[in-house]
């Protein structure tokens, strides 16, 4: 039988190209549908979308919302793009992320005395560290006994926000009515970019922004050029194949598990260090789901984690102006978020609209 | 002290505790079966427990209200289905994806229809089938709270489980769904459609997680809270898993976390006596679903050819 | 005269990049047995499961009893009388017997399987044909002979009057075979046409009545076996004369490398796979371990390359104890493995090449150092490798799973033997590999044993055992049973110890094989 003929190699920017335009599409048609929704609802979707523009990118505080949004959400997309490239569903991203921020609101108080920024390079460290701490029982069962990490670390988010509930209403609840924390000193926060850079217009964007940003470069590097990375990557492709090669899969697994527990910790540190200095019950707004959607529409790279956060935290930012001025709920913005996962999951709907053939295995002649 | 807790309530209410879950588990279970991955019980559940208010909200009935809320959880199965199965996008992701959107949809026409956030008006609720008066203690106390003293969906539930297990391996029904699960393609050559079978069971799934919410916003609480199912839709498929992929199997395990559930209810009575925050109560079934799985795990085996996407040919 | 049962007319499917069938006319008649024999991806499946209906043809058509037919779908192929047993059963393990034979017809009353009426259907087909079975039996259970008689009995259950088998006798014990074979000729006497899908030439010329011969998608030729003989028949597959035995020199034992003392592993179950195997492997040599699936090659490998648990026992390589030893330690201290499964074991798919051929050794130099990748040297050897072991790729940075099966075993062998091990592990190395291919790694294991390296080979083709092999090793329900040198032993002797010497004489002084029940002759 005549030899099967190897897949032609595209050129690369070509390639890369074609990749971006799948989530784009993706994106463009969960607006379209989103503003459908709106219209059966009787709100206007153009003046909806232009009030969330506004609110996201209509002048230099809007943007720096818009970037301290989502600060918190390349962290958690980093954390389940991470997760997602070793095979694994992080959808706990949620509770590590709440330890993470108990974890700084404890340390910010407790390391009062330390001089910056030593005492801030603690606090990151610590937090995700106690990210990695909590995805370790989870990462374990998954090992070992092959436990469904969704499940786990789904309970595991439950368990934390409970106990984040108990801490803040009683051990480490500040004075006065609130169920909250102490304020953080403000040596223990991470100062706004604007008090750094003086040519910046004011806003709320802080510091975490640039950390979050680099830590997804490295984020990347690990996986591209370690060797860690490449283990990551070679047991969430094939286990089987990882294992005679060597591999250990459960040694991988519970560090790739615990490595984005880590990344997620990082979201919640960064969140009260920079945004609230201090821990209250309702302090994620679920950026450990919208990092699911982050990841996926990055394709699970983390330097496309940067973007694709970055439009997240935009619409969370544009929502509050869309609510205020067209008068719509901010929560269409998780239906639109659940329609852009659907989209770039079910990619074929893109490719189709773009005319792409969808690459399906080699058929078995014999 | 130990006769304070142990009252026939206790079991009554872990019963009731236990049906959302055990409702949602054998949707788990029926999907599973053949062989597609159902995370989205908890989206199902949400979305049928508020769809469930609406329809009793605008007709004053909560059997209607019932209606709607198993259709509506139909209809989202239906979109699992669709990307799962036609599309055949990752189903664990398809799962999460229609979570969110059971989220945000809830919250978005909670303000469209009720004109705010955070949680409905009460309305009128299912009651309980049986009305029998008698001696509120001794035998006749213990017999009539844990048996009759039920609302519909509990009865529901609890014959679903028991027809369920029956129908999986006696029916030509149960024995083709066992199939899909196993070997679609064998089933595909013997003339069975993998298709139409698949998405029936995620529909029927869909119905039962729809009817799951119903009983949350129907028979318990009598109005819709923004995100009150709460992780029931995961606990759901821990206890399908610790049950073994079988109807019987996964109402018995969601019993276990009812009475959890009835428990840590319980317990707040006695807060001040066992100087245990209530949170810790709260955590209860959170902790045991972990505890379960890591026993069970090894041990149960899942349908052989689940979360795998069928392609013919 | 009756017209055929089936008729195929003109048959021609296309597959990207592939012509399987190029205008294939065949007929199958009542009452006879016809072999379709060819090469791996000569197009013989592909016709069956256009006949089957799994396939649709792009060309020409199909007649069964002299009406023109579409079948689409298997349903469809079953309706007119066609019945296939796959090489990978279509039975679902779970289920009981009959659960199995009767899916997709159930007798039912209102919904609810009759299983009193399905038990006795079954008993009634299985006395008919002479295929006995247990209804109850859960198939998961059944050893896989008595499998394939669950698919043959589903296939008689709807009434078919054409049988296909694909590869049936693959899994099979000698034994096992002349079982199926005296079946066969049981269903032949009844009217049935039976078509054997197979590559084996021995089979060919014991059962059946008329042989089909493919190659490239066409039919080549048509012939009865008792006007030809296997080499013929070989010709006519290859087209051209094959070499039966590869020329080798005799091998130079030198140092001990394996040493395998009374090693005893487990399998899935917690049943003993491997019970007591004791054997060396010196330097230069090729021993192969010979045998039919599922007499403990898969754990005893596992155990060797460290991806099982050794329960007793000890291995030693080059004197290093490796009893405990994890996979990478094994690769570490010089063992390379082939894996029988390339897809699933041998490489990861989705990776490029350079990512497979680095895979065991990714973090040591000059891969790596401190954990970190170096790509230049990664690309370097990469690009010598693909190079040196002929692999056939336009780049080394194409996705591993757009190459043939050939090429990617070729792949797999770089990675392997680029390591320059002292042992080499291979398993059935040779598996769904075309002509050209399967040479290239006969050529490179011999090689390798010509360089003074030790391998262990596993294979299930008696012909690549007897070709390759300097020491023949017998496994068995888990021991090694007869240990024969290179060219001592017939096929009809090694398949004999195969099957544990089941019941027949073997005729000391000639090596010819008695039968002692009614069936074929070997």
């Amino acid at each position: 039988m005549p030899e099967l003929t190897s897949e032609k190699h595209p050129g690369r920017v070509a390639a890369v190209l074609r990749e971006l335009l799948v989530p784009v599409v993706s994106v463009a048609i969960a607006v379209i549908i989103g503003s459908i929704i709106m219209l059966i609802a009787g709100f206007d979707p153009i003046a909806a979308y232009s009030a969330m523009l506004k609110g996201a990118f209509g002048g230099g505080r809007q943007i720096g919302e818009t970037l301290l949004r989502s600060t918190p959400l390349i962290f958690t997309g980093l954390a389940v793009a991470y997760g997602f490239r070793a095979g694994l569903f992080n959808i706990g991203a949620e509770g590590q992320l709440f330890m993470g921020g108990l974890s700084a609101a404890f340390l910010g108080i407790a390391l009062a005395g330390l001089p910056q920024p030593l005492n801030i390079v603690i606090m990151i460290v610590g937090g995700a560290a106690i990210g990695a701490a909590w995805a370790f029982i989870p990462a374990l069962l998954k090992a070992k006994v092959g436990a469904h990490e969704v499940i786990t670390t789904m309970m595991f988010s439950y368990i934390a926000r409970y106990l984040v509930s108990w801490l803040v209403t009683g051990p480490l609840k500040a004075e006065g009515q609130i169920p909250q924390t102490e304020r953080l000193p403000v040596e223990s926060t991470l100062p706004k970019l604007h008090e750094m850079f003086a040519f910046l217009v004011p806003s709320r964007v802080h510091l975490g922004f640039i950390v979050a940003v680099l830590i997804a470069m490295v984020v990347w590097w690990v996986l591209k050029y370690t060797a860690l990375g490449y283990e990551s990557r070679a047991v969430g492709l094939n286990p089987w194949a990882s294992e005679t090669g060597g591999i250990s899969v459960s040694a991988t697994t519970i560090k790739a598990l615990c490595i984005s527990g880590a990344l997620a910790g990082l979201a919640g540190v960064t969140e009260v260090m920079g945004v609230h200095f201090r821990l209250f019950d309702q302090f994620s707004a679920g950026f450990g789901f919208t990092g699911i959607a982050v990841a996926l529409l990055a394709k699970n790279n983390p330097i496309g984690v940067i973007p694709a956060a970055i439009l997240f935290g935009a619409l969370s930012a544009g929502g509050g102006t869309m609510q205020l001025e067209a008068d719509v709920p901010q929560k269409v913005i998780l239906i639109i978020q659940a329609l852009i996962i659907f989209l770039v999951a079910a990619e074929q709907i893109s490719r189709w609209i773009l005319g792409q053939t969808v690459r399906r295995g080699v058929e078995d002649a014999g | 002290m130990l006769g304070d807790i142990l009252t026939p309530d206790l079991f009554a209410s872990a019963i009731r505790m236990a049906t959302p879950i055990a409702l949602a588990a054998i949707g788990g279970t029926i999907c599973e079966r053949s062989g597609v991955v159902n995370i989205a019980l908890e989206g199902m559940m949400l979305f049928g427990a508020f769809m469930a208010v609406v329809g009793t909200t605008f007709t004053g009935s909560p059997w209607i209200g019932l209606v709607v809320g198993v259709v509506s959880g139909m209809a989202l199965a239906a979109i699992h289905a669709f990307a799962s199965i036609t599309l055949r996008t990752d189903q664990v992701v398809s799962g999460t994806a229609i979570n969110i959107l059971a989220l945000g949809l809830t919250g978005f026409l909670m303000e469209v229809i009720f004109g705010r956030p955070g949680t409905t008006d009460p309305v009128p609720r299912l009651t309980p089938v049986f009305n029998f008066g008698g001696p509120t203690d001794g035998v006749w106390d213990w017999i009539n709270t844990i048996v009759f003293s039920y609302t519909p969906i509990v009865y529901m539930a609890i014959i679903i489980a028991v027809v369920g297990q029956w129908a999986l391996f006696r029916t030509r029904w149960g024995l083709r769904l066992r199939a899909l699960g196993e070997h679609p393609r064998a089933a595909d050559t013997v003339g069975i459609s993998v298709i139409r079978g698949r998405y029936s069971a995620v529909i029927v799934s869909g119905a039962l997680g729809g009817l799951a919410g119903a009983n949350l916003t129907l028979e318990q609480v009598g109005s819709f809270t923004e995100g009150m199912t709460n992780g029931r839709g995961f606990i759901a498929l821990a206890a399908n898993i610790f049950g073994r992929w079988t109807p019987a199997g996964s109402y018995l395990a969601s019993l276990l976390f009812g009475f959890a559930d009835a428990l840590q209810i319980k317990m707040q009575l006695f807060r001040d006596v066992v100087a245990i925050p209530s949170q810790f109560f709260l955590m209860l079934p959170y902790v045991l679903t972990v505890i379960v799985l890591a026993g069970v795990m090894g041990r149960a085996v899942a349908p052989a050819a689940i979360g795998k996407p069928y392609e013919k040919g | 005269m009756a017209p055929p049962l089936v008729e195929v007319r003109e048959v021609t499917k296309t597959f990207p990049g592939v012509l399987a069938n190029d205008r294939v006319s065949l007929s199958l008649n009542a009452g006879e047995i016809v072999a379709l024999l060819g090469e791996n991806g000569a197009g013989k499946s592909t016709l069956m499961n256009v006949v089957y209906g799994l396939l649709t043809a792009d060309k020409g058509e199909i007649r069964v009893e002299g009406e023109t037919v579409h079948i689409r779908s298997p349903r469809q192929a079953i309706d007119l009388g066609i019945g296939m047993v796959h090489q990978h059963f279509m039975l679902v393990e779970p289920l009981t017997v009959t659960e199995n034979i009767v899916l997709g017809i159930e007798p039912t009353h209102a919904g609810v399987i009759d299983f009193k009426k399905a038990r006795e259907d079954v008993r009634e087909i299985s006395r008919r044909y002479g295929l006995a079975v247990d209804p109850d039996a859960v198939v998961r259970d059944l050893p896989v002979g008595m499998q394939q008689r669950v698919e043959i009995l589903k296939a008689l259950y709807r009434g078919a009057r054409v049988l296909i088998l694909d590869e049936p006798t693959a899994v099979l014990t000698p034994q096992e075979v002349r079982e199926l074979f005296g079946v066969v000729r049981t269903l032949v006497d009844e009217g049935l046409s039976v078509v054997f899908i197979t590559h084996k030439l021995e089979e060919v010329m014991s059962v059946a009545d008329r042989v089909v011969v493919m190659r490239d998608g066409r039919v080549v030729g048509e012939i009865r076996p008792k006007d030809t003989d296997t080499a013929g028949l070989a010709r006519m597959m290859v087209g051209r004369d094959v070499v039966f035995r590869v020329e080798k020199t005799p091998s130079t034992c030198g140092d001990t490398i394996l040493e395998m003392t009374d090693i005893r592993v487990l399998d899935e179950r917690h049943l003993e796979a491997v019970k007591g195997v004791s054997f060396t492997v010196c330097a230069g040599e090729v021993v192969a371990l010979a045998g039919v699936s599922g007499n403990g090659q898969t754990e005893l490998i596992e155990a060797i390359t460290g991806l099982r648990k050794v329960e007793s026992g000890t291995m030693l390589l080059k004197g290093i104890d490796i009893t405990r030893s994890a996979a990478h330690e094994t690769i570490e201290a010089g063992l390379s493995h082939v894996p029988e499964d390339r897809h699933r074991r041998g490489l990861v798919l989705d990776f490029d090449l350079m990512e497979n051929v680095i895979l065991g050794d990714h973090r040591q130099a000059p891969f790596a150092k401190h954990g970190i990748l170096n790509f230049s040297a990664i690309t370097e050897v990469t690009r010598k490798r693909i190079e040196d072991y002929d692999v056939r790729t336009p780049s080394e940075r194409v996705h591993a799973g757009t190459l043939s099966g050939g090429n990617q075993q070729k792949l797999v062998l770089a990675r392997e033997l680029g390591r320059d091990p002292e042992l080499l592990v291979a398993a059935q190395p040779t598996r769904g590999l075309d002509v050209g291919a399967i040479e290239f790694v006969h050529k490179q294991i011999l090689a390798e044993r010509d360089r003074g390296k030790a391998v262990l080979l596993v294979s299930l083709e008696l012909e690549e055992v007897q070709s390759l092999a300097d020491r023949i090793l017998i496994i068995f329900e888990g021991k090694i049973v007869k240990e024969f040198m290179s060219g001592e032993a017939s096929d009809e002797e090694l398949g004999y110890f195969m099957t544990g010497g089941g019941g027949d004489k073997l005729n000391a002084g000639t090596g010819e094989v008695i039968v002692s029940d009614a069936g074929t002759d070997v």
